[in-house]
């Protein structure tokens, strides 16, 4: 077992290291970097966008990149919390906190320096964790049949629910419309084409850049014009980035304890970088001297910093050992690896373990670019954010349409994106997050098939799902997950966490 | 009976009038037994269990404990109705019409769509949100005939409209600058199939 690993991180690092892997590995962490400094545009926008590019990379090349896109914003987000007070990711805005303060006592060097070690350390755990536990869990997976696997979805999407923010009716309600947004095209069973209204173009179905593009892309660009967010930069000058041995010694547990939190909780269904560093930041003001949170306490830029990346890292295990997305960017890696002709699922390790094996050393390889790019290259990543955003938008205007003109060369899918960013807008607007229905899409028509198999295998009798052992499991977590949150002592937890 | 939380009620709606559309679409095809599922099935389930959903939205917005005002954001029925009116004939007109081959008729139709698609966008939302996603339906149709150039052009000063401030020289200078880019970057380094000029 032992000797399989080091065996198969070493195709890994073969393909990983490749003069052609490494170029487009950097140009993810570099670009992850970039959107994640600036605020408006995230890794979803940017991978969406980028997907159509992918086309004509070799299939590992795309995904490598992509990946790296997605932990490098985490650190770049980072960048911009610590020294501006600005999330330039969701996931970092906890950073916030304990980092702007530390900031203003001049002592910005140390607070990114300890973000990037922080970073790093958990990215290179979860390297690992990925590693150990992927295998097994594949194995296991490769045993399930259709009725596993419906009840595996379900099981995600509940968790999908239950974790967003929010009112849970309403993303209950938002998952069933991304299953049924999901189910438009041609049916493959019968061959009509359902909910295309006589529209050739909608026979393949809708594509799912298309929704996220719209509903996250252009969503948030109008949400911004309507807000007219003044932003205000005012930069610290950053001096002296080694830390004391008292900041290395008080953040060490803290580190620790995050990436811990952050692997676990980066693989539930639902989770990643996000919730991960939230729980972190929660936990550590639980333990020790809690008096200096909020005023610059290092351990609340450790601890949070080093779950989202490992959140970020983790989330990939349910993609690449069940072939299921456990939030809207594993959903679009699924996207991405599907315009490669690769079906995800735990086949993936045995039939192509290059690619398997290549994508996780890359995270690694990744994370190492990221502290020896980041901590230099501050300055310049600073100066990009006195770039004003009415310059900003128009040109992310700009690469969000050519990348989804270029999905299928008509104009047909910008109409339909522009209508997505409506329906985004609404979204917003009535409290309803749209995560979950970007699952729902992503998930509905494999969902559908699982279930007209299962039901032909059982003969139309649905207590199949209850009856074998792992799919019943699955089903009664779900369930169990479902209760939980509606506890009246969860529910009041629950509000007042989305409200910090 | 008062409505206290405005956004539930319009969620509510939504839900449910998704749900009841996805439901009534749905009895077009077969919808088979629980052994050998129809097209049918899985759409009508769900979309029953939207309408449901949407329901309990509905009216949890008369019993919320959170209040919001029922005017959640800007919206014009007349717009709504007009832009459903014109889309409708539209549809039906043409879908009736064994004359589709005239091109004459099919710039009509492709006319009144438009203004059908404007007309709805113009329905919801603050005048940002009609200009910038005017501007990305007005890039999409023109890349081809238009080519790169003027349709980026037009989309950068579009939705720099929609914006707060626009200062016209700022606007200048970033066209040029997302020309050049799209030119180099787009065609001759991505090798993406565009024509860079009309007719071309």
């Amino acid at each position: 077992m032992e000797f399989d690993l080091i065996h198969n991180l070493g195709i890994g690092f073969g393909v990983a290291l490749s003069l052609q892997n490494l170029m487009y590995c950097f140009i993810g962490v570099l670009l992850g970097t970039l959107v994640g400094v600036l605020p408006g545009i995230g890794p979803l926008a940017t991978i969406a966008m980028l997907l159509p590019i992918t086309f004509n990379l070799s299939p590992i090349s795309a995904l490598i990149m992509l990946a790296g896109i997605y932990y490098g914003a985490q650190y770049g987000g980072s960048t911009t919390a610590i020294l501006v007070n600005l999330p330039g990711e969701s996931s970092s805005v906890i950073t916030c906190l304990d980092g702007y303060q530390m900031a203003r006592q001049g002592r910005a060097g140390p607070a990114l320096a300890i973000a990037a070690m922080a970073s790093f350390f958990a990215g290179c755990v979860a390297t690992v964790i990925i590693a150990l536990f992927a295998p097994p869990l594949a194995e296991v997976a490769l045993k399930f049949g259709p009725a596993e696997y419906f009840s595996l979805m379900v099981l995600g999407l509940v968790g999908a629910t239950v974790l967003a923010a929010g009112s849970l009716v309403k993303a209950i309600a938002m998952t069933i419309l991304g299953l049924l947004l999901g189910v438009v095209g041609t049916d493959v069973n019968s061959g009509i084409a359902r909910f295309s209204f006589g529209l050739s173009e909608l026979s393949d179905g809708i594509n799912f850049v298309v929704v996220a593009m719209g509903l996250f892309g252009f969503a948030e660009i109008i949400i911004n014009l309507e807000q007219g967010a003044n932003r205000e930069v005012f930069v610290n000058k950053v001096t002296g980035l080694m830390p004391t041995w008292k900041d290395l010694k008080s953040s060490s547990g803290a580190i620790l304890r995050g990436t811990a939190l952050g692997s676990m909780l980066g693989i539930l269904p639902g989770g990643g970088a996000l919730l991960s560093s939230f729980a972190a930041y929660t936990l550590e003001k639980k333990i020790g001297d809690t008096s200096n949170f909020g005023k610059g306490e290092i351990r609340g830029v450790a601890a949070p910093e080093a779950a989202n990346n490992a959140g970020a890292q983790t989330s990939f295990i349910p993609l690449l050992t069940l072939g299921i997305p456990s939030n809207p960017v594993m959903a679009l890696m699924i996207g991405a690896m599907m315009i490669q002709g690769i079906a995800p699922g735990p086949q993936v390790m045995t039939e192509r373990p290059e690619l398997f094996w290549g994508m996780i050393t890359s995270m690694w390889i990744g994370n190492l670019l990221l502290v020896i790019l980041n901590l230099p290259l501050i300055g310049m990543w600073v100066k990009l954010l006195t770039v004003p955003y009415r310059l900003l938008y128009p040109a992310i205007l700009l690469f969000c349409c050519v990348g989804v003109y270029s999905l299928s060369n008509q104009p047909f899918d910008v109409m339909l994106t522009a209508l997505f960013g409506l329906l985004g807008y609404v979204f917003v607007k009535l409290e309803c997050e749209p995560a979950p229905l970007i699952l729902g899409f992503i998930l509905g028509p494999l969902m559908e098939e699982n279930l007209r198999r299962a039901m032909l295998l059982s003969r139309g009798d649905a207590t199949v799902f209850f009856t074998k052992p792992i799919s019943g499991v699955l089903l009664g977590i779900a369930i169990l997950l479902l209760l939980i949150t509606l506890a009246p002592a969860v529910r009041k937890t629950r509000e007042v966490a989305f409200q910090e | 009976m008062q409505i206290k939380n405005g956004k539930d009620f319009w969620a509510g709606l939504m839900f449910v009038g998704a749900g009841l559309s996805f439901m009534l679409v749905s009895l077009n095809y077969p919808m088979g037994s629980a052994v050998r599922m129809g097209p049918a099935y899985f759409p009508t389930v769900l979309g029953g269990m939207l309408a449901v959903l949407g329901a309990m939205v509905f009216f949890r917005a008369f019993v919320s404990k959170f209040e919001h005002p029922l005017k959640v954001f800007p919206f014009r029925p007349l717009l709504l109705v007009a832009s459903i009116v014109v889309g409708g004939a539209t549809y039906f007109y043409f879908a009736e019409s064994q004359l589709k081959g005239a091109p004459m008729l099919q710039m009509l139709q492709f006319a009144l769509t438009g203004l059908a698609l404007i007309l709805f966008i113009g329905a919801f939302g603050p005048r940002a949100m009609f200009l910038i996603l005017l501007a990305v339906v007005i890039f999409g149709y023109a890349l081809k005939p238009l080519g790169l150039v003027l349709a980026i052009v037009i989309l950068i000063v579009l939705s720099a409209a929609g914006g707060h401030d626009f200062r016209k020289k700022e606007i200048v200078i970033l066209s040029i600058v997302l020309v050049l880019f799209g030119v180099f970057v787009f065609v001759k380094g991505l090798g993406l199939p565009f024509n860079l000029w009309p007719g071309e």
